[in-house]
């Protein structure tokens, strides 16, 4: 499966100063292909998120499209998208993104019940846990958890439905040395096993584990 | 297991200490509702009951009685007393134009220390004539006839102190308790009813004790009021006039006077509850949708998670629906059976906090009410939930997520 942005922009409206909009993001062309490893850095503020967030048929791009093979996915209607997004793109959002009253493995499993009325594939979720470490706090609750271990959380949700695209948004902000590196592993093994995964970060470790680096700078997405 | 199904519930069960309150809230709406709409039919079913088991459209007693028989609170509040007339005014009040029925009843009142804590009302009836009291019996499935030494006792009237084997001493002489009344919500309710050989029995009984207050009196020849049924096409304040005019020594009381006392506290009554109804169900209103929508609010980041998943607008919306409408149901559930468990076992209490007749509405009433509350939360529910997916469907997610970073 191939993730493709054409030309795509996006202005964000603003009150003050003298124009009344700017741009996060300026046009540009993307691509993430299976089995790759994609990493986008740059300063906080250039754009890096809101370029995820389009790719993930979270955010309409002011222009341009996005497509997901064939699909364009902005042309979809809102159910579609939904259901597009749940089942074949894994999206990482920056910061914690658990439900409070559910525990870990069913944090995990959450996707998996969306749409479906069968039995949500516990197991799949509980060998997720165990790649990421996680076995000891199935039973737990979020509240209980660290902030890295929230992170890898979401990282086994987001891998839950076999995506085939993983879109990660600074997955590893805020780790320490030793999550960091287990969080890339993670990611880097999900690419190896097929899925196109882009991982935004500023972290420096993170480009050896990459096939490609790119760099953002207002707006604007340059090779390294 | 987890479903999308149980998710509302689970949610409830994560937020405790908010659902708690708005659990809280709803049950006050229905409380209020419920409760308030029960009081207010109760004291109204009181009204009918008593007017119906009065069953007379005009009652006369003796003039003399004026201290002790007001007409106006009679019903309401009244200590057990007796006082007679002269018989000979029955004939006189049939030969009343409109009159189309009229039955002597005999009172007597128990001694303090005869048989139970309080003092007991006795009212007799005249078997051949009465057209009050023996249709009650029969309503109430008990046979028609009572036997000499036979009473039949008011539902405030307790059996257990009352009457042991069946029996109840009055005077030293044992009658048989044969049934009790079902409530009225009245002073109806404290009387021991029996017939005329019943009454004049204990009369002698209480005579012969030295404690019968008219002694010069002949048992035979006396009654203490006169119930009248007027006949179709006149009205009752016409004959009652009339009646005051041919027949000396009486005072004339029309049911409407009677019941005047009842009517006007129900009005005085029905309008403060409904005030309150309003009150309260307006705060519990209020709060319900405040608290819900700012749980929800609180919880933005996770609904904006649940859409990066891939849920759609539909599935949020039904999720907050759901936890909407099983927070206020079961909120609304507690307050109705609360209230009805409350109202129930303490209609009595009620009723003379209340200072009105109060018989409970019957069971479909009951019901029909307790479905009005029901509704009535879940207006709150459509209320609360509207917001809140109108919110959740039109927050943009990305943004939500990159908040609070
Ligand atoms: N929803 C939005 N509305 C207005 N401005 C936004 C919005 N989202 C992002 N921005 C702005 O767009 C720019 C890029 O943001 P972002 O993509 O989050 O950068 P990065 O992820 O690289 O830190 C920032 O200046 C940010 O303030
Ligand atoms: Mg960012």
């Amino acid at each position: 499966m191939k993730l493709t942005a054409q030309s795509v922009k996006k202005d964000f409206p603003r009150a003050s100063k003298s124009s009344n909009y700017f741009t996060a993001v300026q046009t540009l062309d993307f691509a993430l292909e299976s089995g790759k490893m994609v990493e986008i850095t740059g300063r906080s503020g250039s754009g890096k998120s809101t370029l995820l967030n389009m790719l993930a048929g979270m955010l309409t791009p002011t222009s341009g499209k996005v497509f997901l093979d064939d699909t364009d996915l902005y042309a979809l209607d809102e159910k579609s998208l939904a259901r597009l997004r749940n089942e074949k793109i894994g999206l990482i959002p920056q910061g914690h993104t658990a439900l409070l009253s559910l525990t870990v493995l069913e944090n995990v499993l959450l996707p998996a019940i969306l749409y479906n009325r069968q039995n949500p594939p516990v197991d799949r979720a509980k060998a997720l846990l165990m790649d990421v470490g996680l076995e000891a706090l199935m039973t737990a609750k979020p509240n209980e958890l660290s902030g890295g271990e929230l992170r890898r959380m979401a990282i086994a949700r987001a891998m839950l439905m076999r995506p085939s695209i993983l879109l990660a948004d600074e997955p590893t902000a805020g780790l320490d040395n030793e999550n960091t590196l287990a969080v890339l592993g993670l990611l880097r093994k999900a690419a190896d096993e097929g899925a196109g995964v882009l991982l935004v970060t500023h972290e420096n470790e993170a480009a050896q584990f990459a096939d490609e680096v790119y760099v953002m700078d207002s707006g604007k997405l340059s090779t390294q | 297991m987890l479903t999308l199904k149980n998710l509302p519930w689970r949610n409830l069960k994560g937020y405790a200490g908010r659902t708690a309150a708005l659990l809280l809230f709803a049950a006050l709406m229905a409380v209020a509702v419920f409760g308030g709409t029960m009081m207010i039919g109760g004291v109204r079913n009181g009204l009918d009951t008593v007017k119906s088991r009065l069953g007379a459209d005009i009652m006369v007693t003796p003039e003399s009685a004026k201290n002790e028989f007001d007409a106006q609170t009679v019903l309401l509040k009244t200590e057990p007393g007796y006082f007679y007339m002269d018989a000979s005014v029955v004939d006189e009040i049939r030969s009343i134009e409109g009159v189309e029925a009229a039955s002597p009843q005999l009172f007597l009142a128990s001694a303090k220390a005869g048989c139970c804590s309080a003092r007991l009302q006795m009212i007799a009836f005249d078997p051949a004539t009465d057209f009050t009291i023996q249709p009650w019996i029969e309503d109430t499935r008990l046979s028609g006839n009572l036997g000499l030494l036979d009473v039949i006792i008011g539902s405030n009237v307790s059996w257990a102190s009352a009457a042991s084997d069946n029996l109840i001493r009055f005077y030293d002489t044992e009658c048989n308790v044969v049934g009790q009344f079902a409530p009225t919500g009245s002073t109806l309710d404290s009387a021991v009813y029996m017939n005329f050989d019943t009454c004049k029995a204990l009369i002698q009984a209480c005579r012969e004790k030295g404690m019968f207050k008219y002694e010069k009196l002949d048992a035979d020849a006396i009654v203490s009021s006169v119930m009248i049924r007027v006949a179709p096409g006149y009205d009752s304040e016409v004959v009652a006039d009339a009646i005051r005019d041919k027949v000396d020594g009486v005072s004339v009381a029309t049911a409407t006077n009677m019941v005047s006392g009842i009517a006007d506290s129900l009005n005085h009554i029905s309008g403060t509850i409904a005030a309150l109804i309003v009150a309260f169900w307006l705060l519990g209103m209020l709060m319900t949708v405040l608290l819900f929508t700012l749980m929800m609010n609180a919880r933005k980041r996770e609904f904006a998670s649940l859409r990066a998943m891939g849920a759609s607008r539909g599935i949020l919306s039904g999720i907050v629906v759901r936890e909407a409408l099983t927070v206020n149901l079961l909120g609304g559930a507690i307050g109705v059976l609360l209230t009805g468990v409350i109202l129930f076992s303490f209609n009595r209490l009620i009723g003379e906090s209340l200072g009105a007749g109060f018989v409970l509405p019957p069971v479909p009433m009951t019901a029909l009410l307790a479905a009005a509350a029901l509704i009535s939360v879940i207006l709150a529910t459509v209320v609360s939930a509207w917001i809140t997916v109108h919110k959740v469907n039109t927050m943009d997610a990305s943004l939500v997520l990159k908040e609070g970073e």
